[in-house]
């Protein structure tokens, strides 16, 4: 064999190497992406090898319709690799927010990199079956594929993840793939028709992911944004949340942990369902409580009564409440409430500050989030509830955003069967808020007060003795149908319920 | 490229990214070594000591403030005896049930919560009630338990098969067999609960002196809980490793050592019940069990004297005299007393006694386990499929016995800093070599081992730990081998010498527990008292 000959044979086998590196780095990033976005790693993993192993095969059974040119068609699968592959991650963190087709694009990532990779070895074998003896060939090519796949294993997640991240792991060796299709076609020019395409093809590649691995971090953002519908006006992250708002031409919403807040195209309907029952069944309250809530929203509600003298808003984070009470739109939105003298804003736990309270108040608005984990869950638990009764003045009323009695039936009625399980009396109530769906509110009361609704402020956008009455009834299917346990912070039975019904209800 | 040569690149590079990994993960992590004095302890063994430079009269000397020392002292105060000293090593009172602090929140370094009391254990459900746990009143027909103190939910989890599972029983990835035989060992084990001997008495009761002398029962002693389970074709390996966590984890003494009567006897002895609880709750506080035994000091601070080495106890005529060396002022010292409780276990006490027999008897008797309890604090850490943070987080066939989230009872939101408490009871060798592996062991290695274990389940654990904290106990707590319960030997040694030196201590109740040191305390202060009242 010339010498000539021996060097061509060392380059196709580094390509070998470099391509089973590669093609094992392209399936561990779809497994590792798949392990993020979609969980339980076990699963994940086991199906991607899977069909990743099976593809290669397919590409191995395709590779005896490649007739002609093979050094050709090894250098296109060879940039084909690096494209599809290259770009694997960044795509598919770009689509997971269109949940359902995600699946399906990641198993056709998979499918395609594997069929390219199984297409690949049988067609080198043939490249060089008339130029080495057919054992040394088998032996050469199979120890540089073992061997790059120990590579990739290894570096995987020894050094890529760790330093590099996943989008520009996959670049990286993406940019690998084409660099080497690249070389092959230079090196091999005069034994291929139409190099030079192939050659531009490879350096338009090369360029494009250079460019993709220096912005890969406003890929990232940019994945983000797309988990939301609307344009993200503000987005940051405080220690307790993530804070996000959004806006389309008729709305602004806010998002707490990805969940929606509010949105200004309805909230009113929300907020006045929130306070005005209470509010208006109480003689000139005075002394006001909200806890959660540092919109401020519940807080423009509640200032409608000129009886009010004090409102006390206990919000855990101060990003929020700064937020309320300074960026024009949504100073504008609340009529800032959180501004008026009236009000004093305490950035502190609601669980302990209610602990160390030592005053009445005629009404309790308490606006927490969802009980969608076990933190949150103890606010919606007796000991909680016992606090808040002590906090209550005897004709005193609290009022509980309790979640949405349709979704969530049990849920709802545990909070009520728990705030009755510390002895107060208690109504509930729903009304529909377009953004969220039908949702609930619980009042408590230390005793049942007499004059129900009799004062309601003018002028109410939702709320008149009419459509209250239409709220105070709850049709079949927003009831619970069974004896419920009373929430407890050693048993955590809400956020038990509330999973099962909210888990089922987004998995539609 | 020349075939060796690429391949000897490819060496080259394969090292160099995993030597750029170990640089990565080369974090150096604080903290240190704590030990339970065992320097100033072995003086004890090692040292000659000179003449005391001062003597004082006392009624009643006890030695060790343990829960034992602590419950005897509190009896006594409480009968309304004043002039009492308590001795004790430590700079703090408390023994097993020691804790410290930090900004995040108290932590413990040993015992770490109590089984809802057994509700026939009046003395212990008052004190209970005198510390605001139980919050009903006596008359009350079951008692009330704190909410606050009650473990909240989720309270266990499992890392098994690759996943999270609820619940320290295994369950996920577990073969119907095995399931099968777990379950019929519950059912034994309810069975055991329930059972009363000829003699009318629980089977197994606690304190577990009260438990009947039916024989049916009493043989259990003589073989170890694996015989048993073995005998009983309970062979599942996740029953066995289950029942094996559990001996470790309460007695620091694996299943193929311990009695089967003290094996049994966790398992069937808890029969508490509240309005709000049941035999399978428990009772936890951020400094674990120093919460309640920071009740039991609340009155006696005047009597304690820390860092006090008692090295030796004589009997005169009509007195002890009690020779300790003072730590703080690096002298000896003497105490008259007329009574005294030995609070402090068998190996020490025969030291204190000099007493040759004592330490033969103990020597060949009894063998107390050495542990290493860790607190990490730590950021947020990354997480595997299943149950979130619980209050106990154990590892299927790690060598440890997993953590303890001392945040857990916290019910504040959004906690991003945790205290940790990691358990690990030294039993893969002899008491003697882990002892001695154990005090030989920098801080680097002990960070090193809890990581690698750790590391199994949150992957970011090294970036995230901020500081590592250990304590080796040389001698936790003593081994409930076989014929411990149901033999002579604890009789033997706990019986009070010339009705004036009496002995409180769990190794002579046979079972590490509060319970067993509180009412250990309890009946050596109730002998001090007659002696006392009769001299007086």
């Amino acid at each position: 064999m010339s010498k000539k000959e021996n060097g061509a044979q060392w380059l196709l086998l580094t390509a070998v190497f470099v391509i089973a590196t590669c093609g094992l780095i392209y399936e561990l990033v779809a497994g590792t992406l798949a392990s993020y976005l979609l969980g339980d790693s076990i699963t994940q993993f086991s199906t991607i090898i899977g069909v990743y192993l099976f593809s290669m095969g397919i590409g191995s059974f395709l590779s005896k319709y490649f007739n002609n040119n093979l050094l050709a068609w090894f250098i296109r699968i060879e940039l084909l690799v690096g494209l599809v592959g290259g770009f694997s991650s960044a795509l598919l963190f770009i689509v997971f927010p269109l949940a359902a087709s995600f699946r399906i694009i990641l198993y056709t990532i998979v499918l395609i990199t594997g069929v390219l990779v199984g297409l690949e070895i049988p067609l080198l074998m043939r490249i060089l079956e008339k130029k080495v003896a057919f054992k040394e060939l088998v032996s050469r090519v199979f120890t540089f594929d073992y061997i790059g796949a120990l590579l990739a294993s290894l570096i995987f997640p020894l050094l890529l993840v760790p330093h590099l991240g996943l989008i520009r792991t996959s670049l990286f060796f993406g940019i690998l793939n084409v660099g080497v299709g690249w070389y092959l076609a230079h090196h091999f020019s005069k034994e291929i028709r139409q190099v030079v395409l192939l050659k531009t093809a490879a350096i338009t590649l090369l360029l494009a992911q250079l460019v993709c691995f220096v912005f890969s971090e406003s890929i990232m953002s940019y994945s983000e944004t797309m988990t939301y519908d609307d344009n993200v006006v503000y987005a940051t992250s405080t220690p307790y949340q993530r804070i996000v708002l959004t806006k389309n031409k008729h709305e602004l919403r806010l998002f707490l942990n990805g969940n929606l807040q509010f949105s200004t195209a309805d909230e009113y309907r929300y907020h006045e369902a929130l306070v005005h029952p209470a509010f208006s069944s109480l003689n000139q309250p005075e002394q006001v409580l909200v806890l959660g809530g540092g919109d401020g929203l519940a807080v423009r509600e509640i200032l409608k009564y000129p009886s009010v003298k004090q409102v006390t808003l206990v919000d855990l984070d101060p990003a929020m409440t700064k937020l309320f009470s300074h960026q024009e739109i949504l100073v504008r939105l609340n009529d800032s409430s959180l501004l008026n003298s009236k009000v004093h804003v305490h950035n502190a736990d609601a669980f302990t500050w209610l602990r160390s309270n030592k005053i009445l108040f005629d009404a309790i608005v308490v606006d927490f989030p969802d009980p969608s984990n076990f933190s949150i869950g103890k606010l919606y638990s007796t000991s909680f509830y016992q606090l808040l009764k002590r906090a209550l003045r005897p004709d005193g009323i609290a009022v509980i955003q309790s979640t949405s009695p349709y979704v969530a039936p049990k849920s709802f009625w545990c909070v009520d069967t728990t705030l009755r399980s510390v002895g107060l009396h208690t109504i509930a109530y729903h009304n529909y808020v377009p953004s969220f769906g039908e949702w609930g509110y619980i009042m408590a009361t230390p005793s049942a007060p007499h004059h129900w609704f009799s004062h309601l402020p003018s002028p109410l956008k939702f709320l008149n003795p009419t459509t209250l009455q239409l709220m105070l009834t709850f049709p079949e299917d927003m009831k619970a149908h069974q004896l419920l346990d009373i929430n407890k912070l050693n048993n955590q039975a809400l956020v038990k319920y509330f999973e099962e019904e909210w888990g089922k209800y987004l998995e539609h | 490229m020349q075939r060796r040569s690429f391949i000897q690149s490819i060496a080259g590079l394969t090292v160099v990214s995993s030597f750029i990994a170990s640089c990565h993960r080369q974090r150096v992590i604080g903290g240190s070594v704590i030990g339970a004095s065992a320097h100033t302890g072995h003086l004890l063994r090692d040292k000659k000591f000179a003449a005391p430079v001062s003597t004082t009269e006392h009624a009643v000397v006890i030695v060790g403030g343990g829960v034992s020392g602590l419950s005897a002292a509190r009896h006594l105060h409480r009968q309304g005896i004043r002039d009492i000293v308590i001795l004790d090593l430590e700079k703090e009172m408390g023994g097993n049930a020691a804790c410290g602090k930090n900004d995040i929140s108290g932590y413990p370094w040993g015992a770490h919560y109590v089984p809802i009391p057994n509700n026939d254990l009046t003395e212990y459900t008052d004190f209970m009630r005198e510390c605001g746990v139980i919050t009903s009143d006596a008359s009350a027909p079951l008692p009330a338990y704190n909410d606050y103190y009650i473990c909240f939910d989720p309270e266990e989890r499992l890392y098994i098969n690759g996943q999270w599972q609820e619940g320290l029983i295994p369950q996920f990835g577990v073969p119907a067999g095995d399931k099968a035989q777990i379950q019929q060992f519950l059912d034994k084990m309810q069975s055991f609960r329930l059972a009363k001997g000829q003699d009318g008495k629980d089977a197994f009761a606690i304190p577990l002196d009260n438990s009947s002398k039916d024989p049916a029962f009493v043989q259990l002693d003589s073989l170890t809980m694996k015989q048993w389970l073995q005998q009983q074709g309970l062979t599942s390996s996740y029953l066995q490793w289950y029942v094996n966590y559990c001996t470790r984890d309460d007695f620091g003494t694996p299943y193929d050592e311990i009695s089967a009567w003290v094996g049994i006897h966790y398992f069937a002895s808890r029969k508490g019940k509240g309005s709000n609880a049941d035999h399978h709750d428990v009772l936890t506080w951020p400094e674990g069990n120093g919460w309640l035994a920071a009740h039991l000091k609340k009155e006696l601070q005047p009597y304690f004297h820390n860092q006090a080495l008692v090295t030796r106890i004589l009997q005169e005529n009509d007195r002890l005299t009690v020779d300790y060396f003072d730590v703080k002022e690096s002298r000896l010292k003497r105490i008259n007393a007329q009574q005294c409780i030995l609070a402090v276990p068998q190996f020490v006490a025969g030291r204190i006694l000099q007493d040759e027999a004592r330490i033969q008897r103990v020597h060949q008797h009894m063998q107390y386990s050495p542990w290493m309890v860790a607190n990490i604090r730590t950021k947020e850490l990354t997480e595997r499929t299943g149950p979130p943070l619980s209050w106990d987080n154990v590892l299927y066939n790690s060598p440890s016995l997993g953590y303890v989230d001392a945040t857990h009872q916290d019910i504040r939101q959004g906690i991003h800093l945790r205290n940790l408490t990691y358990y690990r009871p030294l039993t893969d060798h002899t008491p003697v070599e882990e002892r001695k592996a154990a005090l030989e062991r920098t801080h680097a290695e002990w960070v090193k081992l809890i990581v690698d274990d750790l590391e199994k389940v949150h992957a970011n654990i090294t970036d995230a730990i901020e500081e590592v904290n250990v304590m080796i106990w040389g001698h936790a707590m003593a081994k409930p081998l076989p014929g411990m319960i149901h033999g002579t030997i604890r009789q033997e040694l706990a019986a009070s010498v010339n009705n004036r030196l009496h002995f409180a201590h769990t190794d002579l109740a046979g079972n590490s527990i509060f319970e067993e040191a509180f009412y250990q305390g309890l009946s050596a202060a109730k002998k001090v008292m007659t002696h006392l009242s009769r001299t007086i």
